[in-house]
């Protein structure tokens, strides 16, 4: 017994020694895995770790609506879905089969399909693009039973524009990847975009696990945009447009309807325009607003504003007598009339409702011309109108040394002063509503552009430009414009209502030559009824080619959309008969 | 025995008091008798196993829940996709380009003339005039004019003078195949309207030629 003691005992403290080597060497071991776990690289299992099994979800924020003023769509957004497909794992024996079943169901080309289906380099291949997620995910399912693999959806939202071209010269388009590229979709991006949420959770085959990790940011959806456009009218004023430009054989033509008193866009019409589903097929020059980008001379609508003028300063009455010689100096160049005559006895009336330049040149010669600059910059001329839509262009009105008499005769009947379309409409307007001018609005409410800009009905600026009684003679004159017999727009008229109206037929400013090139802008503006306006109309077609004016051209325009403008908003007629002003003395 | 420790000694009154034989006799506390542990360990089992089986049923009971959740969202997402494709297919039936075109093939035209009916004295006021067909309004683009390469203008090709004909082996026999060939496929109508323009030029060129020689 006494001998085995210190072997037992020796035996023991080696073991304790061996095991504790061992244990120190496991440790050191476990110590090494743990600096080089939290030290070194303490992400990476971490991510591991998460990434099997956790989902990182983007949710998409619902884009804003553009919807017209009865809150009918425009532009709404669509759950879309891409199909895309790993060719790589997609049997090669398998892959026309595949293809075919892509191409029945989702409508896309059977030998493109194939081709992206095959291209075995690649890991992932687009089978088609915004794809309603119900059909997709119909497809999805097919494929799936049919036993294929490889094919997976993602989303891609869709932007559908349910009536086409209705008011695509507005509401502009997206593009491929779901970006803005034109329009109010451009101009008021931060506020139809919305804030993109997420999810993060855990899924085990395909569902979420109950406890496991989980953290949800919720997507603000964008806001609704509303516009002051009515969708039908818009779509019979872009319809009677484009039969005036295709009637006239014109290059382009603008139509605009402006409700009188609260100076809303009721329609704002281009031709050539674009489907805003398909914007690549129309040409790139149409993509915009031709409306608000493009300036030139008014011509003789102008003369209308020139009237108001003269009558609110009081200089001329509309029996005020003006003898109107064939011709007229003015400076070094010579003013002459559309029509060749002898010396004339007009009335301003007659001047104006006959559109002669001398007439009104003459007339307008009683009044200083700083007058009537200040006048001009009151009905908005100059200054853009500011309603929202990008690439609004302006030129301001000629200033200080360059406003000589000269400029001043010419610019009196609508020569060297460019406008855009919308400038003029509202300049009308400003006489329909009893002299007093309302800033144009597009949007309904109030909305912030990317410019940083408010605009829309809230912030719509109203001020008196010439007096209620000037606006009342104005109208009564521009209403000789219309009459069947001494007018010389008798197309214009409405049948049953009172129509004032001013036709305006310019020649065209080429930039390239700096000269008129012949080449002329016709137009016609006016509001009806004419005793209680409501409406105002303002067409304008860019060089016509079958020899019509103003009144030939843009009349019979306007005589449809303001009969059908009043017949929609079920206008009654106020049964009241036309002023008797003397033409000639 | 090798232990440090002192033992007492076991007999240290004995030794002091060796009459005393009986030890005192006291009252024992009194021995309660041990809870039986099998009930206790039945229980506690019993509780754990439920919490146990609690617990798993409990999770099973999520788990369930979390699968139905998931097959609902995927259903409420499959329904607000029909939703929005009705929309969809709701907003293309109410597009005014539809409803106009509907509207046409129907027989309807905008009207051109406003009619106001009185309801008190029924007396109509506007100039009340039924429309017409005339009043009608083209709500379709006019036809693109194709470009001149997609179209080209027909040549017309005189056919071989007659002194020609006979010695004429040449290229313009040649060319009026070609484009016979070439028209062949373009419809009949505007092929037979080309063979009209031809017999047309035939006949002034003859009677030029007749003309001539008369």
């Amino acid at each position: 017994m006494s001998r085995a003691r210190p072997s037992l005992r020796g035996q023991s403290v080696l073991r304790l020694r061996v095991a504790m080597v061992v244990i120190a060497m496991a440790l050191s071991v476990l110590g090494a895995r743990l600096v080089q776990l939290q030290g070194v690289d303490p992400d990476s299992y971490a991510e591991m770790a998460a990434a099997e099994g956790t989902v990182d979800a983007v949710l998409p924020a619902q884009r804003g609506e553009i919807l017209d003023r009865n809150g009918v769509a425009l532009a709404s957004s669509v759950d879309g879905m891409m199909v895309v497909v790993n060719p790589q794992l997609v049997d090669e024996d398998a892959a026309p089969e595949l293809a075919r079943l892509l191409a029945d169901r989702l409508d896309v080309d059977y030998f493109d399909t194939l081709t992206q289906v095959r291209d075995q380099r690649y890991q992932f291949r687009y089978v088609a693009r915004r794809v309603p997620s119900t059909v997709a995910n119909e497809t999805l399912e097919a494929v799936e039973d049919a036993g294929f693999d490889g094919l997976s959806l993602e989303e891609d939202p869709v932007r559908d524009y349910p009536a086409g071209d209705v008011a695509a010269n507005l509401v502009g388009f997206m593009g491929a990847e779901g970006e803005p590229r034109a329009g109010l979709e451009l101009t008021f991006e931060s506020m139809l975009h919305g804030t993109d949420g997420e999810a993060r959770y855990s899924t085990g085959g395909g569902n979420r696990i109950p406890l496991g990790e989980t953290s949800t940011v919720d997507p603000v959806d964008g806001e609704d945009l509303t516009l002051t456009i009515d969708r039908d009218v818009q779509w019979f004023v872009q319809r009677a447009l484009r039969n005036a430009v295709e009637g006239a054989d014109a290059d382009s033509g603008v139509a605009i309807v402006q409700d009188t008193r609260s100076g809303e866009i009721l329609a704002l019409a281009d031709h050539p325009t674009f489907d805003a589903s398909q914007p690549l097929l129309s040409d790139k020059a149409d993509l915009g607003s031709r409306a608000l980008s493009d300036v030139y001379e008014p011509g003789s609508v102008q003369k209308a504003l020139t009237l108001a003028s003269l009558l609110d300063a009081e200089e001329v009455t509309p029996t005020t007598r003006i003898t109107v010689p064939s011709e007229l100096e003015s400076g070094d160049t010579v003013i002459g009339d559309y029509w060749d005559h002898d010396t004339l006895r007009l009335t301003v009336a007659g001047a104006i409702s006959q559109s002669s330049n001398i007439g009104t040149v003459l007339a307008a010669r009683r009044m200083d011309p700083e007058r009537l600059h200040d006048y001009l910059v009151g009905f908005g001329e100059g200054a853009p109108t500011g309603v929202g839509v990008g690439g609004e262009s302006t030129l301001p009105l000629p200033d200080g040394e360059v406003w000589t008499p000269m400029a001043a005769d010419r610019i009196a009947f609508g020569q060297s002063v460019s406008v855009n379309a919308l400038q003029m409409t509202a300049g009308i307007n400003a006489i329909a509503n009893g002299g007093v001018y309302v800033s144009p609005s597009l949007v309904r409410g109030s909305a912030t552009t990317a410019a940083g800009d408010e605009v829309g009905t809230d912030e719509v600026e109203r001020r008196r430009v010439v007096s209620e009684v000037a606006a009342r003679q104005t109208s009564d004159v521009l209403e000789q414009v219309v009459d069947p017999e001494t007018g010389v727009a008798p197309g214009a008229a409405v049948p049953g209502y009172r129509v004032a109206g001013k036709t305006g037929t310019a020649q065209r400013a080429n930039d390239e030559c700096n000269c008129y090139d012949g080449t002329l802008t016709v137009s016609f503006g006016g509001f009806a009824p004419a005793d209680d306006p409501r409406f105002t109309v303002y067409v304008a077609v860019q060089n016509p080619r079958n020899g019509g004016g103003g009144g030939s051209v843009g009349g019979p325009a306007f005589s449809s959309i303001m009969g059908q403008l009043l017949r929609h908003y079920s206008v009654p007629p106020t049964n009241s008969s036309p002023a008797e002003l003397p033409i000639e003395w | 025995m090798s232990s440090p420790l002192r033992l007492p000694d076991p007999h240290p009154r004995e030794a002091r008091e060796p009459r005393r034989t009986r030890p005192p006799l006291r009252l024992a506390p009194r021995r309660r008798p041990r809870p039986p542990k099998v009930p206790f360990v039945v229980v506690v089992a019993l509780v754990a196993l439920g919490g146990v089986v609690g617990l798993l049923l409990f999770n099973t009971s999520m788990q369930q829940a979390s699968f139905a959740a998931s097959a609902l969202e995927r259903h409420a997402g499959t329904l607000a996709a029909r939703e929005q494709k009705l929309q969809m297919e709701l907003e293309g039936l109410r597009d005014p380009q539809r409803v106009a075109r509907a509207a046409r093939d129907a027989g309807m035209v905008v009207g051109r003339s406003t009619c106001f009916l009185s309801l008190a004295d029924g007396a109509t006021s506007g100039p009340c005039t039924p429309a017409t067909a005339a009043d009608g309004m083209p709500i379709e683009p006019q036809p693109q004019a194709r470009p001149g390469v997609l179209d080209p203008a027909p040549t017309y090709v005189d056919p071989p003078a007659e002194q020609n004909q006979v010695g004429d082996t040449g290229s313009r026999g040649g060319a009026g195949d070609a484009r016979g060939s070439r028209n062949d496929p373009r419809g009949a109508d505007r092929g037979a309207r080309d063979r009209d323009r031809d017999r047309g030029d035939d006949g002034t060129a003859r009677g030029r030629r007749g003309g001539a020689t008369r």
